[in-house]
């Protein structure tokens, strides 16, 4: 597992970049939308001072999740991220929708 | 007696910071935090602890599914429905309480291996977690998304019941 790299003229944080990654190859996402919210939490229960990279806001658009339901759509986000929770990810608030739902209406 | 106990516990330290100091206490017994929305006061009246784990070779895993079968609604949180230690737990419970049903709850920051167990048993990494008449639903988006899209009040048709409904087994 990558540690945390310092590279200056990236402007994205470690976590944030990484998890974008994942997401972006594995669910060929049309739309991924990632915010660090990890502010809004700080100092609440089970999350260190300092909070940074805990908390995000999600919004993926990928038409891998045709005919999948909410929970389906969840966890094969979950799945793909089971590295960040196991390292300090505490949250993702999600938004998964196909294609068509976000077109559609 | 360690019912009366509790009753009396909860009874004092609801709204303080000090809960978690007693509450560690109650959860090291096992007891399960039951919030009953008949009387939306939030009276301390309507917290009664409904079972206990008197016995400590009960699993994590039996507990959870002997909590969802016999709750119809239950959420495993952070914090308990009267004070919520996090948003998406608080947003939970209140979306919750609009359909006005009992809900039965676990504190799961007070208790690492409850909060590992129930995370294995639903195969979800993060709280809160909630279960309808024993079916996982999801967490705090999940639910949100169930009551706009009118979904939850299908769900919750049956839950309405009081929570001593036991189905034969």
């Amino acid at each position: 597992m990558r540690k945390m790299s310092s590279k200056a003229t990236n402007l994205l944080q470690p976590r944030a970049s990484r998890i974008k990654q994942k997401l972006e190859n594995a669910l060929e996402a049309s739309i991924l939308e990632l915010d660090d919210v990890s502010y809004k939490h700080a100092g609440h229960a089970g999350v260190k001072d300092g909070a940074n990279e805990t908390h995000f806001n999600l919004k993926v658009v990928s038409s891998k999740f045709d005919g999948q339901n909410l929970v389906k759509r969840h966890r094969m986000i979950y799945d793909l991220l089971g590295d960040e929770l196991q390292s300090g990810l505490h949250a993702i608030s999600i938004v998964a929708k196909t294609p068509k739902e976000v077109g559609g209406k | 007696m360690a019912r009366s106990l509790a009753n009396t516990v909860l009874k004092g330290i609801i709204g303080s910071h000090h809960r978690a100091a007693t509450c560690r206490t109650l959860c090291q017994q096992g007891t399960i935090a039951y919030y009953s929305v008949s009387s939306d006061a939030g009276t301390h009246d309507d917290f009664k602890s409904i079972s206990k784990l008197a016995d400590s070779d009960i699993s994590l895993k039996d507990v959870v599914e002997k909590d969802v079968k016999e709750n119809p609604v239950m959420i495993y949180m952070k914090g308990i429905p009267e004070a919520p230690a996090c948003g998406f737990s608080s947003l939970a419970v209140r979306v919750l309480k609009a359909h006005g049903v009992p809900i039965a709850s676990r504190n799961i920051l007070e208790d690492q291996e409850l909060k590992s167990g129930v995370k294995a048993f639903s195969h979800w990494p993060t709280f809160p977690q909630i279960f309808i008449n024993g079916e996982f639903i999801g967490g705090s988006d999940i639910i949100l998304n169930m009551h706009q899209s009118g979904e939850l009040t299908e769900k919750l048709k049956g839950a309405t019941t009081s929570n001593t409904v036991k189905r034969d087994d």
